[in-house]
């Protein structure tokens, strides 16, 4: 019987030993990168803009996104504010790491699609203080990563995961991510600025279970260097739903939801 | 008059409103500009009221944008329908019939393959795009298939190009001097007939390695030549006359790296050109070329335009007025700051043949929300050509918009 026990708490911490072991920085954002997310995603977007003197601006945004094997599109529609109504902005983005994206924008006013730069990736989103690569899921393989250390934040085991760029003329010098144990979903992270002072901070307020999927339906992002936050509220989120491929077309840019 | 047509309208589309589910929006604006070269002389004093009426049911919609624009320096109420049309939606096409806008091409500020609607010249191309392209009464047809979509529009009756007014600072240089011209418009109306009407076709496709669009048209061309007869009595006799535009052209564009690569190209067939000789009238009817190469990138969050196109004359002779070669440059640098709000603007069209050029810097900040106050200049170089022909009409603007 000694035998057994003592046969079978070597195998536990063997196991134990193994599973940390084999866990590393990249592994969780790996796991946070294919975490299930569901085919296609539906949604409305609010972005509230808040100033240091708590002035805030509103922008609402339809949005439908969608796997396609190995590349995602979304496609964007522009509700408000008045003079961007009816803007289009559709973006097709590869797993292929060395493939850039494509982007499109359509404007009401020029009345055409117009296909544009992807090396704006570091300009800020609508004025908001998420850049476009934010918005995006950065491939893992862009950063080297390193897990730090564990923690708890809000009752939830994290994993701390510090990621530098791979690439020198990146905008962020590192950030560091908290990532929720088994969940695979981040919680907070922290971007650093080229002089390596922390510029940013994304946390993650609310989510929601829907289909089985954990869909992030409240974040703030807080640019601590200028005390300027943006809210991002993810409303009527429907999830699997099937909706045609050819919502992500020059026809629909044109013609709006 | 146009006060009992205006409050008829506005009662109806608020009946309409009462009664069905439309939604509406638009902007209104206020344009002042003065002339520098003129001690300051306004050229224009404009308020505008754009107001864009949508009404959809099922896989019908309908669209009617009604234009205010009143001239504080003419007292003068002008009331337009820039477009009104109704558009029906099908599971692989759509439909729409009506005044429309229709916009081809990827070039930027430049008309090559985008000759379906015509132009408002009357301030030159100073005006918004939006506000220079004329709303045309067509039938469309698009057909769509994955990422390929075919085209075809059908105008029934041909509109011309509006120019600007004889006593308008915008009026081009003339070749001869005025007190001996004489016009005769007999030859200038274009019949209200089925042969005489235009038709264009399209293919265009988008996707992830290039978005291309191949294009033919039965046109009219927009401009009218100038048939010059020599009068007895020294004087010269002007006929304007349209004349049938056919083309072909293509456009394509393509990422490259970061940045995005630009072609555009037209060939037009028997177009007519000025020339001296009066055995033929002054008209020469030569085949005709204009292409464009243009480069978009972003750099350290500027946005940065460059554009060059050539006209080439085929067959060309001495005796016309136009350059067998013609080259143009356009140069557009856009860059955001505070969040959006504050954006500077310099767009520039430079004449290579003539050394001219029209420089168009502008400030624009949104005091809130849809609510915009822009601050610019046209300032006009050169002694000749597009461009350099007004350089007496340098220009400072403000405009204050705001969108509903």
């Amino acid at each position: 019987m000694k035998k057994i026990t003592i046969i079978l708490m070597a195998v536990l911490i063997m196991t134990a030993t193994l599973t940390a072991q084999e866990i590393t920085g990249l592994k969780i954002i790996e796991n946070v990168y294919n975490r299930p997310t569901g085919q296609d995603q539906e949604g409305d977007l609010t972005m509230a803009l808040i100033n240091s003197r708590g002035d805030e601006r509103v922008r609402e945004i339809k949005q439908f996104l969608k796997e396609f094997g190995d590349m995602e599109k979304k496609i964007m529609f522009f509700v408000s504010p008045a003079d961007v109504r009816n803007t289009s902005f559709m973006y097709w983005s590869y797993d292929e790491a060395e493939k850039n994206d494509d982007q499109w924008i359509y404007l009401p006013a020029l009345k055409k699609v117009k296909r544009i730069s992807s090396d704006s990736k570091s300009d800020y989103f609508m004025g908001s203080d998420f850049t476009y690569d934010d918005l995006g899921d950065r491939q893992p393989s862009s950063d080297s990563h390193k897990l730090l250390r564990e923690e708890t934040i809000d009752g939830e085991d994290c994993y701390v995961v510090e990621s530098i760029p791979k690439e020198e003329e990146y905008m962020y010098s590192k950030t560091v991510s908290w990532i929720i144990k088994d969940k695979w979903i981040g919680k907070k992270k922290e971007f650093y600025d080229e002089d390596e002072d922390l510029l940013k901070t994304l946390t993650v307020k609310e989510t929601e279970v829907i289909k089985d999927y954990i869909v992030i339906t409240l974040s703030e992002m807080h640019n601590v260097q200028k005390d300027h936050t943006t809210k991002m509220i993810l409303k009527n989120v429907t999830l699997d739903t099937g909706f045609s491929d050819n919502k992500f077309t020059e026809r629909m840019m044109k013609r709006g939801m | 008059m146009k006060q009992k047509i205006t409050i008829i309208f506005l009662l109806l589309t608020v009946t309409i409103m009462l009664n069905a589910q439309i939604t509406h929006h638009g902007f209104v604006r206020t344009y002042l500009g003065a002339l520098t070269d003129q001690d300051g002389e306004y050229s224009v004093l404009q308020n505008t009221f754009d107001w864009k009426l949508d009404y959809g049911k099922g896989n019908v919609a309908l669209f009617i944008n009604p234009v205010f624009d009143y001239d504080a320096l003419n007292n003068n109420l002008d009331i337009s329908i820039r477009q009104s049309f109704m558009e029906i939606y099908f599971n692989n096409f759509d439909l729409r019939i009506g005044k429309q806008q229709i916009i081809w091409g990827k070039a930027d500020g430049v008309f090559i393959t985008d000759v379906i609607s015509p132009r408002d010249l009357s301030e030159f191309i100073l005006p918004d795009f939006e506000e220079i392209r004329i709303g045309t009464n067509a039938i469309k047809f698009d057909y769509y298939s994955g990422n390929s979509t075919f085209e075809a529009v059908w105008i029934p009756t041909f509109q011309a190009t509006i120019l600007p007014e004889e006593n308008s600072i915008w009026s081009p240089e003339m070749t001869y001097p005025l007190m001996f011209i004489d016009y005769e418009y007999s030859n200038v109306e274009v019949e209200n007939k089925l042969s005489e009407s235009e038709i264009a076709l399209k293919y265009s496709y988008l996707g992830s390695a290039l978005d291309f669009e191949v294009m033919a048209a039965y046109m009219w061309d927009d401009n009218p030549a100038m048939h010059i007869f020599a009068q007895p009595d020294t004087t010269i006799l002007i006929k304007p006359e349209y004349h049938r535009l056919p083309l072909a052209g293509a456009s394509f564009s393509k990422a490259v790296g970061g940045a995005v690569v630009r072609g555009e190209g037209a060939y037009y067939f028997e177009k007519r050109f000025a020339a001296e000789d009066l055995s033929v009238n002054g008209v020469k009817e030569k085949d005709y070329a204009q292409y464009l190469i243009g480069y978009d990138h972003n750099w350290f969050g500027m946005n940065i335009s460059f554009q060059f196109i050539q006209e080439y004359i085929l067959d060309y002779e001495e005796d016309m007025r136009n350059d067998e070669f013609s080259n143009t440059m356009t140069f557009l640098i856009t860059e955001d700051y505070l969040r959006e709000t504050l954006r500077l603007e310099f767009f520039t069209y430079y004449g290579i043949n003539n050394e001219d050029a029209l420089l168009r810097p502008k400030i624009a900040y949104d005091i809130a929300d849809g609510f915009e106050v822009q601050l610019g200049a046209n300032i006009f170089v050169g002694e000749e050509g597009n461009f350099g022909q007004y350089d007496e009409n340098d220009m400072m603007f403000m405009k204050v918009r705001y969108d509903f």
